[in-house]
């Protein structure tokens, strides 16, 4: 066996050795320990003479943080094969190597728990532009590519020589490494950094699993969005449980059967968004376990709801970089949002850790030691404690990893990893200076610190010079002169302080210009410095010099908490939030022209009382106050919020699951963004509620999310609760992928013949999916069947659970599905477009199909040819419950207008056109006890109008949703007064960072983007929308 | 005896030519902000020869071919379209009937009346809503082309054309990182042109540089989009330099901000669509709305323009872009301005067309209500440089069609 042993980076203790690494071809026969044994050697044939069994090390006299919260001053540890054995005071050990480590702090090596150490990056084969509908992946695997649970991190894993010096000189000492890629990522290996044999790296080979919602590297079309990444992974999760229950009977899966071995593992799972948190703990919940999530930077916007729900994060130190902002033009492009985030990022774990969440840290996406410690001490000045620090990146990682009995702590019995500092480095500036990493040091600055800095007096033959040497340690400036009664001659000196060695060069200022070259040893922390030297004729020389003079004792700076005032996080922490969540009040709106929609009509005069969210009170008599907020109302019109049936803002990462036909498993509920600047300008517009649709992609798209416009509120709170369940599907030019270009012509269905088809497919199968569960359920099976999220919700359907809300244009689709529904048993809810219902209303009404339409849009397909701006007239001449939708953020805020257009086309009423944007959607959507018009009982989902609503001249001057007001025309100046004040105030705080050097970006300018029907993948665009 | 049902009789067969055309007894919005109350509209071929008020007027009926009485209706002069793709595309999503961008980045010399559409169906649904005329627009590469302002009625595109090439349109970069590098390949084209039109040796140069010229020596507009301040500064200085004679800002978003260098060099604006969402997350919900009586506040000439998604279909609610400005700062006669007679102001064709004055074109229109209003707008009387035109689409005709069906079926009940 050969010897290669790296003598450069290895600090050898002793004369004794660790075993040095083998070549990987070289070991026959391998078990691995996964625990330190008792014995070091390895099951294996040596080449040469045995090795040495390892001695004692025993450092003495350091400064030991044990754990946060005890550090213990002058101890001493003994270690032994990578072990501690003790930690304490006066500790004595035979035959160990004895070290003196005074003036040294040793802190236990720092644990990643997000990391890719030692993995090589995932690729997929090359496959053509055309939509892969499968996966290329051959074998017995999962059939999609982004789950793939069979990759084993530790059967991957390789540490390159050098690869991980960045992150040792961080401070870290063990990562939980994985293939970084896709939503089910496969077994995470616990591994200890640093040089060692790779055997004695890997602590824990299946350490945990890591999930997300990113698909990865996959070119498979499904999913396209994140709730296609939500559905495919909980419908993995229930494909998993029934494998593993039924096994024996299945065909096997490598896969599935790996996976089934990781289910006790600690489950990590990495977001990019606040909001995904909460969306995969919903998956957590459903699935009765727990997952640690590994953040993206901005969970202090939801701190509160963290510690409710117990959650756990890792949190990344990756803080946004300043703007460049002297260019007033450019700095006005930049949201408020994003100046806030700049602000607050830093106090992420801070605000994180005030609210009671337990938090680690990960280096993940810091490139080196600098920016990672830069990053931390920005963390810890902005208030997070030196002592939570430290816990977040030793006790706390290692006991959610369940390896507390091992990491995270400086004890007997566990690693004998950790850094060695010139300081305590979570309160001050400190230097690193070696790392241990199971008993064996990898050494990155001289030991010894030597003081350099001061006066010294320099004996050389030609003269006695004196030495000046200013700036740092690592970069002194030295300066020489020739001291006379006379005079003072000086020269500038190049000094090079390497380890112990000095290096110094000066022009003679006895024989000008010759060249003094000299060496030296700093002896003594620097006081006396002794060598030899080189004269110009080359002729060596001894000399020393003795230091006359110390600067102050170079004590390592402090990390100083920042005392400015901070910025408050908002709700939503944009433009238009507030400081703190909205309350609902106690509301009486005097003298309004009230628009009940119910059989009083329009009531001038009337009085509404608004107390607990609902409606108390409706009168044309004056209502007496009794405490509550009187608005007066005289010459304005109340009405109740504006509902709109089709809309897609208000979501996030795509909405469109288009990767296959029938998509029934996704849900945007599961997607809803509060952050949307869209809500608050529809809440400007009186809209109140609004179906979140899925897009048009496929014949059978997704479930959808029925949401009241709140602002500043979290998902779970702008879903309606208990709302009637929804589904959207299509039919026409975009299911069939017509307008799409030439490359799209693979999936089924590409013609309205392929349409129908899908439909009775899935309905079939949903209904022998039915069968198999009742069967089950009746005890005439025993083996519990398969869960399958996409037929149980067209089962739903099939049993009048869930309504369909139909994307629809000409009339030979439209009859088809309402046959199709008609076979099946069921009804379906709404056509939405429905741009040829006017020629089929009466069909329309006999099936009870609602007809949510646009007002006037048309021309922009081939299937709108026969639109007509009259079909909302016409079909609600017919009797069918009539709704106009918007489709679109902008023309959302508008609805009233549009209504209005249906009195010039059609000559409906008054009454009945406003009822087209209120009651009837309410109607359509199965609320309509709860909403759609002004109704003692009914939500205080209220609009008060600057004029008729049905009029060009309109304003909403109020808009409350549940009693509370969430737009206010007549705060408007005010708050835009004080967006205008707090962009100022981070502009400025970004100018000063720019000054003190901080690095900056360009802005860009940021064009808001939407999601249309036909938006494809997970990315909002700036397309024309084409529904 | 010349009644209101004799005039149904023939506006019922289309383009009916009248000679001589009295309107009676209408509100008339002149559109220059006054209005003249129960006004009485002359008409003679294809020009107004007076508006005046009917009650003081004496008249001979059989002066006139035709006498309309107006009861309590509204008289408006044509709605003008600036910057639309209006009559060069059909249907958006169909590839072959898009005719409104082509190949290449510097395209003066391709323009629009020819690929003019005078039968699309989609401009018959616009002009029942009061939209009479439109400028044609290319779009695409630095310089789309040149654009047309058409009538939208005629029996083929010669007969529609108003103005063949009223101007460019250029496109101004917008401010990323090649923002200075993209500016200069626009200086070296006008540098270029600008030259070659005052080159007075005989030489042709390239169509693309032929088509320039105008716009240095004659009255072709040079019509420069542009959305940010940054762009609208520059285009300050870019229009003094090249010494353009008419320049007009298209978009002009931020224009709001730097109104009195705006106004002080005499660059009008075309507006954006009003019926859009704020540009920036921190904007006040209502911006669009009021960006019109911002420049008006500043003494900015401008218009009001359409484009944006389904630009060609929406631009039958071009009144209701003006009408929804009324609820923030303009008055009901500065909305109509705002989309006929500053329209015509700049693209300078004030003379024939955006008001009803005597000596004008007899393009416009009778409503039953005001026609900003959705509620109201109602078209009874169509003319086109003094010829009828219906007041009926084919979206009309599907309406009465199905309704007769679904009246008839429950006949038979």
């Amino acid at each position: 066996m050969s010897l290669r042993i790296s003598f450069k980076f290895v600090i050898f203790i002793g004369e004794f050795l660790f075993s040095p690494p083998m070549k990987a071809q070289q070991v026959i026969f391998l078990i691995l320990l996964f625990q330190f044994g008792p014995f070091f050697a390895q099951f294996g044939p040596e080449n040469g003479l045995k090795q040495s069994a390892p001695s004692y090390i025993l450092i003495q006299n350091a400064t030991i943080m044990v754990k946060p919260g005890l550090t213990l001053e002058n101890s001493d540890i003994l270690i032994k094969e990578g072990k501690i054995i003790t930690v304490g005071k006066n500790i004595k050990q035979d035959g160990a190597i004895v070290k003196d480590y005074t003036g040294k702090v040793l802190v236990p090596s720092f644990i990643d728990l997000y990391s890719g150490v030692g993995l090589e990056p995932m690729s997929v084969k090359n496959s053509s532009w055309r939509p892969q509908l499968e996966s290329n992946k051959e074998g017995a695997y999962y059939w999609n590519e982004a789950v793939h649970p069979e990759l084993n991190a530790a059967t991957d894993f390789k540490l390159k020589a050098n690869s991980t010096d960045h992150l040792q000189q961080a401070g870290f000492g063990f990562v939980l490494t994985h293939h970084m890629d896709g939503i089910v990522r496969g077994s995470a290996a616990f591994v200890s950094l640093g040089q060692n044999e790779a055997h004695k790296l890997l602590i824990a080979p299946k350490a945990a699993q890591v999930f997300s919602f990113s698909k990865g590297v996959s070119r498979q079309t499904y999913p396209s969005s994140q709730m296609g990444s939500i559905a495919l992974l909980r419908q993995a999760l229930y494909d998993l449980d029934y494998y593993t229950k039924n096994k024996a009977n299945l065909p096997y899966s490598v896969s599935l059967n790996e996976w089934s071995s990781q289910q006790n593992l600690p489950t990590l799972f990495k977001t990019d968004d606040k909001w995904e948190i909460l969306r995969a703990n919903k998956i957590a919940e459903e699935f009765n376990t727990k997952f640690l999530f590994i953040g993206s930077g901005n969970e202090y916007a939801i701190a509160n709801e963290l510690k409710t729900k117990g959650i756990n994060v890792v949190l990344p130190l990756t803080f946004p970089e300043a703007y460049d902002v002297n260019d007033p033009y450019l700095a006005r492009e930049i949201p408020l949002s994003d100046l806030k985030h700049w602000e607050s990022a830093p106090a992420n774990a801070m605000l994180l850790r005030k609210a009671g969440v337990d938090i680690a840290l990960t280096s993940y996406g810091l490139k080196t030691a600098d920016q990672f410690w830069s990053a931390l001490r920005k963390a810890i000045s902005r208030g997070l404690t030196a002592e939570d620090a430290m816990a977040s990146l030793t006790t706390i990682p290692s006991t959610w990893i369940g390896l507390a009995d091992q990491v995270g702590t400086l004890e007997s019995g566990k690693c004998a990893s950790f850094s060695v500092y010139t300081a305590d480095p979570f309160s001050n500036e400190a230097q690193l200076l070696e790392s241990w990493n199971l008993g064996v040091a990898q050494h990155w600055k001289s030991a010894v610190a030597i003081n350099i800095l001061g006066t010294y007096s320099v004996q050389l033959p030609e003269a006695t010079y004196e030495l000046k040497v200013t700036g740092t340690n690592d970069k002194p400036q030295a300066k020489v002169s020739l001291i006379s009664a006379k005079d003072t001659l000086s020269t500038k000196a190049v000094l090079q302080l390497r380890e112990q060695d000095i290096s110094l060069q000066f022009t003679s200022l006895v024989n000008q210009p010759q060249l003094i070259q000299l060496h030296a040893k700093a002896i003594k922390n620097g006081l006396i410095l002794e060598g030899d030297g080189t004269d110009a004729n080359g002729k060596w020389f001894h000399w020393s010099a003795i230091q006359q003079q110390t600067s102050a004792a170079l004590a390592p700076k402090a990390i100083k908490s920042d005392t400015t005032t901070y910025g408050e996080v908002w709700y939503p922490n944009m433009a238009f939030g507030s400081s703190s969540k909205p309350n609902e009040q106690t509301v009486l709106f005097r003298d309004a022209t009230v628009w009940t929609n119910e059989k009083e009509g329009i009531v001038k005069g009337a009085d509404v009382l608004v107390v607990g969210g609902k409606i108390k009170q409706v009168s044309r008599k004056s209502i007496s106050p009794s405490g509550a907020r009187v608005i007066n109302a005289t010459g304005l019109h109340l009405t109740s919020g504006i509902i709109d049936e089709h809309s897609h803002i208000a979501i996030s990462k795509g909405v469109n699951e288009g990767g296959q036909a029938i998509s029934a498993e996704v849900s945007i509920a599961d997607v809803v963004n509060p952050d949307d600047i869209d809500i608050y300008r529809q809440l400007a517009g009186g809209v109140t509620a609004a179906q979140l649709l899925h897009g048009s992609a496929n014949p059978i798209g997704g479930q959808s999310a029925l949401i009241k416009l709140k602002w500043g509120v979290s998902p779970e709170e702008m879903l309606i609760p208990n709302a009637p369940k929804f589904i959207k599907c299509a039919l026409g030019e975009n299911v069939k992928q017509a307008n799409w270009g030439d490359f799209n012509t693979i999936r089924f269905p590409q013609t309205r013949m392929g349409v129908e088809q899908v439909f009775y497919d899935g309905f079939y199968r949903a209904k022998a999916y039915q069968k198999e569960w009742n069967a089950y359920r009746n005890g005439q099976i025993k083996t519990v069947p398969r869960v399958d999220l996409e037929l149980e919700v067209l089962s739903e359907i099939l049993r009048s659970e869930r309504f369909i809300t139909c994307h629809s244009y000409v009339q030979s689709e439209i009859n088809m599905l309402m046959h199709v529904a008609d076979s099946m048993g069921f009804r379906i809810n709404t056509f939405t477009h429905i741009l040829e219902g006017y020629k089929v209303a009466d069909k329309m009404r006999l099936h009870g199909v609602a007809g949510s339409t646009f007002s006037d849009w048309w021309a922009y397909k081939f299937e709108v040819n026969d639109a007509i701006p009259y079909n909302a007239a016409l079909m609600t001449e017919q009797g069918v419950v009539v709704c106009i939708n918007s489709d679109d953020a902008e023309m959302g805020r508008r609805l009233n207008q549009e209504a209005a257009k249906t009195i010039k086309y059609g000559g409906l009423s008054e009454e009945q056109a406003w009822k087209l944007v209120t009651l009837n959607p309410a109607k359509a959507l199965h609320l309509d006890d709860q909403m759609g018009s002004i109704k003692i009982g009914k939500a205080a989902d209220l609009v008060l109008w600057t004029a008729n609503p049905l009029s060009i001249e309109a304003r909403a001057s109020l808009t409350m949703i549940d009693g509370v007001i969430y737009f206010e025309e007549a705060q408007q100046a005010q708050l835009q007064q004080k967006i205008e004040l707090e962009r100022t105030r981070i502009l400025s705080l970004m100018l000063t960072a720019k000054e003190n050097g901080a690095a900056t970006k360009t802005p860009q300018k940021k064009v808001k983007k939407h999601y249309h029907c036909d938006t494809l993948g997970e990315e909002a665009t700036e397309n024309e929308n084409t529904h | 005896m010349k009644t209101t049902l004799f005039l149904f009789l023939i506006l019922c067969g289309s383009n009916y030519h009248a000679q001589r055309i009295l309107l009676l007894h209408g509100t008339a919005h002149i559109g220059n902000g006054n209005v003249v109350e129960s006004a009485a509209i002359g008409i003679v071929k294809d020009r107004i020869i007076f508006v005046k008020n009917s009650l003081t007027q004496t008249y001979k009926e059989q002066d006139w071919d035709t006498i309309i009485n107006c009861n309590g209706q509204h008289f408006y002069p044509g709605l003008v379209s600036a910057n639309n793709t209006l009559g060069l595309t059909e249907i958006d999503a169909v590839r072959a009937t898009r005719d409104f961008d082509d190949v290449g980045d510097w395209n003066p010399h391709v323009r629009s009346l020819t690929a003019f559409n005078v039968e699309s169906k989609v401009v018959e649904t616009v002009r029942t809503n009061g939209v009479l005329l439109v400028q044609a627009t290319p779009r695409g590469g630095w310089i789309s082309g040149s654009s047309s302002i058409m009538k939208l009625s005629g029996w083929n595109w010669e007969d529609a054309t108003v103005v063949a090439v009223d101007g460019i349109h250029l496109n101004w970069p917008s401010h990323k990182e090649s923002y200075l590098k993209d500016k200069q390949q626009i200086y070296s084209f006008f540098e270029i042109a600008k030259s070659a039109a005052f080159d007075r040796r005989e030489k042709l140069s390239d169509l693309r540089i032929e088509a320039m010229k105008a716009c240095f020596t004659g009255t072709k507009r040079v019509y420069i989009h542009a959305q940010t301040i940054q762009q609208i500064i520059d285009i300050i200085d870019f229009a003094s330099e090249m010494k353009l004679a008419y320049p007009v800002i298209v978009g002009g978003y931020d224009a709001y901000l730097v109104g009195a260098k705006l106004r002080d060099a005499h660059i009008p604006v075309m507006l954006s669509r009003v019926h859009s969402l704020p540009e920036r997350d921190d904007e006040p919900t209502d911006l669009p709305y009021r960006l019109p009586s911002l420049l008006k506040a500043q003494g900015i000439q401008f218009c009001i323009q359409n484009e944006g998604d389904m630009q060609a279909m929406n631009t039958r609610n071009l009144p209701f872009q003006a009408g929804t400005t009324m609820a923030y700062g303009l008055s009901e006669e500065e909305a109509l301005q705002a989309i006929a007679l500053s329209v015509c102001q700049i693209m300078g064709i004030e003379k024939d067309y955006g008001t009803l004055e005597a000596g004008k074109k007899a393009t416009m229109f009778v409503s039953k209500g005001p026609a900003l209003e959705m509620k109201t707008n109602d078209l009874t009387t169509i003319l086109v440089d003094g010829k009828f035109v219906s007041t009926r689409n084919f979206q009309e005709e599907l309406y009465l069609k199905f309704r007769k069906k679904y009246q008839s079926d429950a006949g038979l009940k």
